[in-house]
């Protein structure tokens, strides 16, 4: 497991790994209450950043390829990419306006309004099943990469 | 942490930059009629408070297990499709040849 950093395959799987856990964990305030989940989805913040910094060199080509010729698969998961990035935007910025535990802390008061506890609330719900078309587009990664980690570890 | 190490700081620089444009864009949304349609309507979501008639522990699972649905079904049904067209092609492939 040690060279895992030394591998960008690798280093994307381990940090995807962290992404989904911290996900699936402040996408539960009912479970963690709101203070962990307002405080949780600031830190989210960080896996969110690797997991782009991970797959810059995707960002990059992917507006010029969009363009070019391209199989519908390809076309599909890349339009799914934006939106689901749109999608985490809009949530952690709907997250922020309608915060109950995390901006007082700061001193910061903002009037809760409706319009942004709904959004918050529908796109947090119905973010995952769009992550859950982006696992299945990756699938065959995942598994290659479950395959490879496994054996690694049961060689160890 | 190779990977991520190399030129950081700009590609976190643009990416803050681009996600906090994006943002300050999507703010504006709360200017729109659907916006205030919304907020003279109301909402409430899970405060109507009174005693729950299942075990406390379920209180804690259940979030977990409608993530589970939300992200595994449509990820299921996404795999079928892509098997059942990707074997629909090898097919028409064939019948061409």
């Amino acid at each position: 497991m040690s060279d895992w950093k030394q591998n960008l395959q690798k280093t994307r799987y381990v940090m995807d790994v962290l992404l989904i856990i911290s996900f699936m964990l402040i996408s539960a305030p009912q479970s963690t209450g709101i203070p962990l989940h307002e405080w949780g989805s600031l830190l989210f913040i960080v896996p969110f950043m690797i997991h782009l910094l991970l797959h810059w060199e995707w960002i990059k080509k992917s507006a010029k390829r969009f363009v070019r010729k391209m199989t519908f698969k390809e076309r599909f998961s890349s339009a799914l990419n934006y939106l689901l990035y749109m999608m985490m935007l809009l949530i952690f910025v709907s997250g922020f306006l309608v915060s109950v535990s995390l901006l007082p802390t700061l001193h910061i008061t903002i009037p809760v309004q409706d319009f942004w506890s709904k959004i918050h609330n529908e796109f947090a719900s119905f973010i995952m099943p769009v992550i859950g078309i982006h696992l299945a587009l990756h699938w065959r990664w995942i598994v290659n990469m479950v395959k490879k980690m496994s054996m690694k570890g049961a060689r160890a | 942490m190779k990977y991520l190490a190399v030129n950081w700081k700009l590609r976190v620089t643009i990416i803050f930059l681009v996600s906090i444009c994006i943002s300050s864009l999507l703010i504006a949304l709360d200017q729109t009629g659907w916006a205030a349609q919304i907020n003279q309507q109301g909402f409430s979501h899970g405060e109507e408070g009174g005693k729950p008639n299942f075990p406390v522990i379920l209180i804690y699972i259940l979030p977990f297990i409608k993530e589970i649905v939300l992200m595994g079904v449509p990820m299921l049904l996404a795999l079928l499709v892509m098997k059942v067209s990707s074997s629909i092609t090898a097919k028409l492939r064939n019948m061409t040849r």
